[in-house]
């Protein structure tokens, strides 16, 4: 009878495998989703600094551009 | 001597990030939303600097208006631009969090919807100027539509005070109960985000200087 109690107490008390399964898929889930949401952010960053990079290369391309042919046009 | 500040800021910048996402690393999981918690300290500061740039956008907008000054005009995109990219981290963040935590991608409570459409008005603000050429008239139009999108800043702001939101109320520096240290590392974070978006803002104002001159060029072919 003694025995029988204490097994019940522990059957309480300890979770079972399913609850410890469904608690580690839980944390993996929300540590997914956090290296999802951590990375989306500085993607987009990273995008924004790569368009401004080729911007860059578009603006001095164009002065370069401009100023060859405003050198080369008082000689024509 | 504008290179050399520009690089201090910029490995300011980042290594506050990497200090901070070190500490954010070894912070507590929160009791009830578990690791998809830390990722505020990366959505709350993000938005707040998105909104500091509105501010700066309105400011160079009125005074481009009151005193033509092309470098309020070049201010106000550059940082409208910048802000917009914050905003766009922002908005990604939160919605990844309301998945875990409210199981929905997204809810078009008075929060969000604002600040949904305040970035679209940013975007809409960014199209208005590509899609004028004359400088003078692009930069007032653009002007007068940076304060009208402004109005929708405290709206985004005051809405979890003003509504009812499924977006939670304020948790930090609104009465929420979160641990100082927490809102410290927020705060750390918020000035990491201030320092990358200075850097990013200086870089894109040099580009309406090339912008500028590139004009000027044009204007000089013609003439000849």
């Amino acid at each position: 009878m003694h025995f029988l109690t204490h097994t019940l107490l522990l059957a309480q008390a300890a979770p079972d495998a399913d609850a410890i399964a469904r608690e580690i898929a839980r944390l993996q889930h929300n540590y997914e989703f956090l290296s999802y949401g951590l990375m989306a952010a500085w993607i987009i960053m990273a995008i924004y600094v790569l368009m401004m990079v080729s911007r860059e290369h578009k603006l001095k391309g164009e002065i370069a551009r401009l100023r060859t042919m405003l050198e080369e046009k008082p000689r024509a | 001597m504008r290179n050399y500040i520009l690089y201090g800021l910029g490995a300011a910048a980042a290594l506050l990030i990497a200090r901070d996402i070190n500490v954010i690393a070894g912070l507590p999981r929160e009791a009830s939303q578990g690791a998809i918690f830390k990722i505020i300290f990366f959505h709350v500061p993000m938005a707040m600097t998105a909104m500091l740039c509105s501010f700066v956008a309105l400011i160079g907008s009125v005074m481009f208006l009151l005193t033509k000054n092309f470098k309020y005009d070049a201010l106000a995109v550059s940082v409208t631009e910048v802000g917009l990219a914050f905003l766009a981290a922002n908005l990604v963040t939160g919605s990844i969090w309301g998945r875990v935590i409210w199981g929905i991608w997204w809810a078009w409570d008075a929060r969000l919807t604002s600040a949904l459409v305040c970035w679209l008005l940013y975007a809409g603000y960014l199209a208005l100027r590509n899609a004028i050429e004359e400088p003078t008239q692009r930069a007032t139009f653009a002007a007068v539509f940076s304060i009208f999108a402004f109005i929708d800043v405290p709206i985004v702001i005051f809405s979890i005070k003003w509504w009812r939101t499924q977006h939670p109320a304020p948790v930090f520096w609104g009465g929420g109960s979160i641990p100082g240290a927490w809102a410290a590392v927020a705060g750390w974070n918020w000035l990491a985000m201030v320092l990358l978006g200075t850097v990013l803002i200086a870089i894109r104002l040099r580009q309406e200087d090339s912008q500028r001159e590139i004009d000027s060029l044009r204007r000089m072919a013609h003439a000849l």
